[in-house]
C-alpha cells in the first residue's frame, strides 16, 4: 500500500517537474536545500574566523582576508539563510497545510520568489569568486562608497533577494486572508500562522526600504550623487538611518517565525493546551509594530542627536514587554504538562534558555550609557548570536526535526538527534558566552588580531565553536541519512500526536494536492484538554 | 463577499485630471517662491496629494475593498514614521558636540566655492561669525 501511495515527493516525476513546480511543498524544499547550502558555506567562513582568532596574531589569514570573511559570513547568514530560509522553507511547506488549503494564493508568484532568491544567490556567488567584499554586512558609508571590493554585486544581490522577500510576504498575507477552510477563524489558526502573518507584514513594509538603501548606495558609488557625502551636502549617518529602518524590523523577520515554531512544538510535546493563545498572537503583532520605532539603538555612537538617543532608548525597552509575555506563556504551557524530551522539544527548551539571554542582553544594549561602552565590542556579537543562532537557528532546527516526518515521511535516529541537540547547546554557550566577557573587557569586533590579554577567552571560544559546528553538521546529516532506502514511515504516522490539520488530515508525506478532499475542522489546534490524539508511529 | 464593479462617471475622471494639471502648475509656480525650510515640505505635500488622487480615483482604491485602502494608508504612515524620527536626529544635533550643530552643508567642501552664509542665509565673514545681530547663539 505504501508503494502506490501518491505523494508530492514522488509525483510527478522528473527534474523539470521540480524546477517548474507550482507546488508550495516542493518550492519549500528547494528553499530548504538552498538555504542549508548557504548555511554550510556561512558556517565554514565562521569556523575560518574562529581559527584565526584562536591565537592573537595573524596566524591563519591576513587582515584583508579576514575583512572579507566576516563580511561574507554576515551577509550570507542574514540575507541568504536566516531571512529567506525559515519563511521560504518551513513557511511554504506548512502554511497551506495548516489552513487546509490546496496551495498558496499565488503559486506562480511563489515560484517567481524562489527564482529571484536564486538570482540574488548567484550575485553573491559572483561576489565571492570576484574576490569578496570587505565592508561588513552593514555596508556603512563612507567606507562602502570608497572600498575597492565588490560592493555593487553584493548589494545588488541583496536588492534582488529583497523582492523575493516582499513577494513571499504578499503571497502569505493573501493566503492567510483568503485560503482558510470554512470554520477556521482567526483565533483557531495555529500560532505558527500568526507568526508568519506578522513576519509577512514586516517583510512587505520594511523590505522596500533596504531596496532603496542599496540602490542609493550603488548610485552613490557609480554616479557620486552625494546623498551620503558631506562634501556634496549629504550625510553619511543618513545611511545608517536607512539601513536600520529596515534591519531592525528585519531582526523580527528572523525571530517571529522562530517564535511561531516554538509555539507549535511546546504544546504538542507537553500534551497541553497553549497558555495565553491571544496573548501570543497579539504580542506577535505588537512586536512587529514596535520594531519599527527603535532602529536608532544601533546608532548610539554615530553622532545622532541626544534627543533621538533618548527617544530610541526609551522605546527599545518596550520591545521587552511582548517578548516577555511570550516567554512566560510558553513556560506556563509546560507547567504540569506531560513534557517528553524528544528532539524538537529539546531544541525548543534550548531556545527558551538561549533566546532569553539574547533578549535580555539586548535590553542592556538599549541603555544608551551602557551601549556607548559596549557598542562594536564582542558583547554585541554575543548578543546577536544568542538571538539569531541561539534563538532563530535553534528553533529552525527544532522545527526541522518536528516536521521532518511530515514533509519527508521518514524518521531520523532520535538518540543521535538528542545528542546533537545537546552538542549544539553546549557548543553554542561555550562559543558565545566568553564573547560577552570579551566585550565587557573591551575587545572590539571585526579585528583579526588582538591584545594577548584576550587570548584565553578567544581560545576557549574557538575550541567550542568546533563542537558547535560539528554538532549542527551531524544533526543535518542525521536528518538526511533517514532518507535512505526502505526507511519509509506508514503514511498515517503522527509521531508526536499533534492536532493541527497538517498532521490529522493528510498523509506523511502529503498528497500532491495536500488533502484528498477538503478537510473539515473538528477541533482547535491545541485542544489537548478536549480531544485525545494518540501519537502513532509505524514503519 | 459580493464584489461590485464600480463604474466611475467620466465627469469625475475629468475633474481629477484637471485638478492634477492645476497642481502641477502650482508645483512649478511655488518653485519660484523661496519659502526657506518649507520648500521641500510644500513640494512633497503637493506631490503626495497628487499621488493620493491618482490612487484613489484612477486606481479605484476609494471603491475597492477597504483592506487595500488600509494598506495604502499604512504605507504612508510608515513613511511618516521614518521621516519624522530621522528628523529628530538631523534637526537636533549638537547637544554633546556643538560643532555638529550647524547644517552639514555649511561646512561642506562643496560650499567653499559659494559665498559664506549662516543657516538663515545671512552673509558671514571668513571666521564664521555672523553679521546678523540676532544670531549670537553660536556655541
Ligand atoms: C529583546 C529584544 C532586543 C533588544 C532590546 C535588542 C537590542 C539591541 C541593541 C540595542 C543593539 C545595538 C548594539 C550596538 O550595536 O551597540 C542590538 C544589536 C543587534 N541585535 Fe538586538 N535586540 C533584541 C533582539 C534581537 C533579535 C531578536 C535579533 C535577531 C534575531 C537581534 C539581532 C541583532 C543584531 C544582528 C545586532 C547587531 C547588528 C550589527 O551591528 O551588526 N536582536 N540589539
Ligand atoms: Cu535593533
Amino acid at each position: 500500500m505504501i508503494e502506490n501511495q501518491k505523494n508530492y515527493l514522488t509525483y510527478p516525476k522528473g527534474i523539470m517537474s521540480w524546477l517548474l513546480t507550482l507546488d508550495h511543498k516542493r518550492i519549500g524544499l528547494m528553499y530548504l536545500f538552498g538555504g542549508l547550502a548557504f548555511f554550510f558555506l556561512g558556517g565554514l567562513l565562521a569556523l575560518g574566523m574562529r581559527l584565526e582568532l584562536a591565537a592573537p596574531g595573524n596566524d591563519f589569514m591576513s587582515n584583508d582576508t579576514y575583512n572579507n570573511v566576516y563580511t561574507l559570513h554576515g551577509a550570507i547568514m542574514v540575507f541568504l539563510f536566516i531571512i529567506p530560509a525559515i519563511p521560504g522553507a518551513l513557511g511554504n511547506i506548512l502554511l497551506p497545510l495548516m489552513l487546509g488549503a490546496k496551495d498558496v494564493a499565488f503559486p506562480r508568484l511563489n515560484l517567481a520568489s524562489f527564482y529571484l532568491y536564486t538570482l540574488g544567490a548567484l550575485f553573491t556567488i559572483y561576489t565571492i569568486i570576484a574576490g569578496g567584499v570587505d565592508t561588513g554586512w552593514t555596508f556603512y558609508t563612507p567606507y562602502s562608497t570608497t572600498s575597492t571590493s565588490n560592493v555593487i554585486p553584493m548589494t545588488m544581490g541583496i536588492f534582488i533577494i529583497g523582492f523575493s522577500s516582499i513577494l513571499t510576504g504578499l503571497n502569505f498575507i493573501a493566503t492567510i486572508h483568503k485560503m482558510r477552510i470554512p470554520g477556521l477563524t482567526w483565533y483557531k489558526l495555529p500560532l505558527f500562522v500568526w507568526a508568519l502573518y506578522g513576519t509577512s507584514l514586516v517583510q512587505i513594509t520594511a523590505t522596500p526600504v533596504i531596496a532603496i538603501t542599496m540602490v542609493l548606495l550603488i548610485l552613490e558609488r557609480l554616479l557620486g550623487i552625494g546623498i551620503f557625502d558631506p562634501a556634496l551636502g549629504g550625510d553619511p549617518v543618513l545611511y545608517q538611518h536607512f539601513f536600520w529602518f529596515y534591519s531592525h524590523p528585519a531582526v523580527y523577520i528572523m525571530i517571529l517565525p522562530a517564535f511561531g515554531i516554538v509555539s507549535e512544538i511546546i504544546p504538542v510535546h507537553s500534551r497541553k493546551k497553549i497558555w495565553g493563545y491571544k496573548f501570543i498572537a497579539f504580542s506577535t503583532l505588537s512586536i512587529a509594530f514596535i520594531g519599527f520605532l527603535v532602529w536608532g539603538h544601533h546608532m548610539f555612537t554615530s553622532g545622532q542627536s541626544v534627543f533621538s538617543q533618548i527617544v530610541f532608548s526609551f522605546i527599545t525597552y518596550f520591545v521587552g514587554i511582548p517578548t516577555g509575555v511570550k516567554i512566560f506563556s510558553w513556560i506556563l504551557t509546560m507547567y504540569r504538562g506531560q513534557v517528553s524530551f524528544t528532539p524538537p522539544m529539546l531544541y525548543a527548551l534550548s531556545f527558551l534558555f538561549l533566546f532569553t539571554i539574547g533578549g535580555l542582553t539586548g535590553i542592556f544594549l538599549g541603555a544608551v550609557a551602557l551601549d556607548i561602552h559596549l557598542h562594536d565590542t564582542y558583547f554585541v556579537v554575543a548578543h546577536f548570536h544568542y538571538v539569531m543562532q541561539g534563538g532563530t537557528i535553534v528553533a529552525f532546527l527544532g522545527g526541522l526535526h518536528h516536521w521532518w516526518p511530515k514533509s519527508m515521511g521518514t524518521m531520523y535516529n532520535q538518540t543521535v538527534a538528542n545528542i546533537c541537540c545537546l552538542g549544539v547547546f553546549l557548543g553554542f554557550n561555550g562559543t558565545f558566552f566568553p564573547q560577552f566577557l570579551l566585550g565587557l573587557r573591551g575587545m572590539p569586533r571585526r579585528y583579526a588580531t588582538y591584545d594577548p590579554q584576550y587570548a584565553d577567552l578567544h581560545n576557549y571560544s574557538s575550541f567550542w565553536s568546533a563542537i558547535l559546528g560539528l554538532s549542527i553538521f551531524i544533526a543535518i546529516m542525521n536528518l538526511l541519512w533517514s532518507l535512505r532506502k526502505n526507511n519509509k514511515l506508514d503514511p498515517g504516522t503522527n509521531p508526536w500526536g499533534a492536532m493541527t490539520l497538517e498532521w490529522t488530515h493528510t498523509t506523511s508525506p502529503p498528497h500532491p494536492h495536500n488533502f484528498e478532499e477538503e478537510p473539515v475542522l473538528e477541533h482547535g489546534p491545541y485542544d489537548y484538554d478536549k480531544v485525545i490524539v494518540e501519537p502513532t508511529f509505524k514503519k | 463577499m459580493a464584489h461590485q464593479h464600480h463604474i466611475t462617471p467620466l465627469s469625475i475622471y475629468l475633474t481629477i485630471a484637471a485638478t492634477l494639471l492645476f497642481l502641477s502648475g502650482v508645483t512649478v509656480w511655488v518653485s519660484y517662491v523661496d519659502l526657506g525650510a518649507m520648500n521641500i515640505v510644500i513640494a512633497m505635500l503637493i506631490a503626495t496629494t497628487k499621488a493620493t488622487l491618482v490612487v484613489l480615483f484612477f486606481m479605484h482604491l476609494l471603491w475597492d475593498d477597504k483592506k487595500l485602502l488600509t494598506i495604502f494608508v499604512m504605507s504612508l504612515m510608515f513613511l511618516g514614521i521614518f521621516i519624522t524620527i530621522t528628523l529628530l536626529d538631523t534637526e537636533f544635533r549638537g547637544g554633546v558636540n556643538p560643532e555638529v550643530k550647524d547644517s552639514i552643508n555649511k561646512r561642506a567642501a562643496f560650499y567653499d566655492s559659494l559665498p559664506l552664509t549662516d543657516t538663515h542665509g545671512n552673509p558671514v565673514d571668513e571666521h564664521g561669525s555672523s553679521h546678523h545681530e540676532e544670531d549670537e547663539d553660536h556655541h
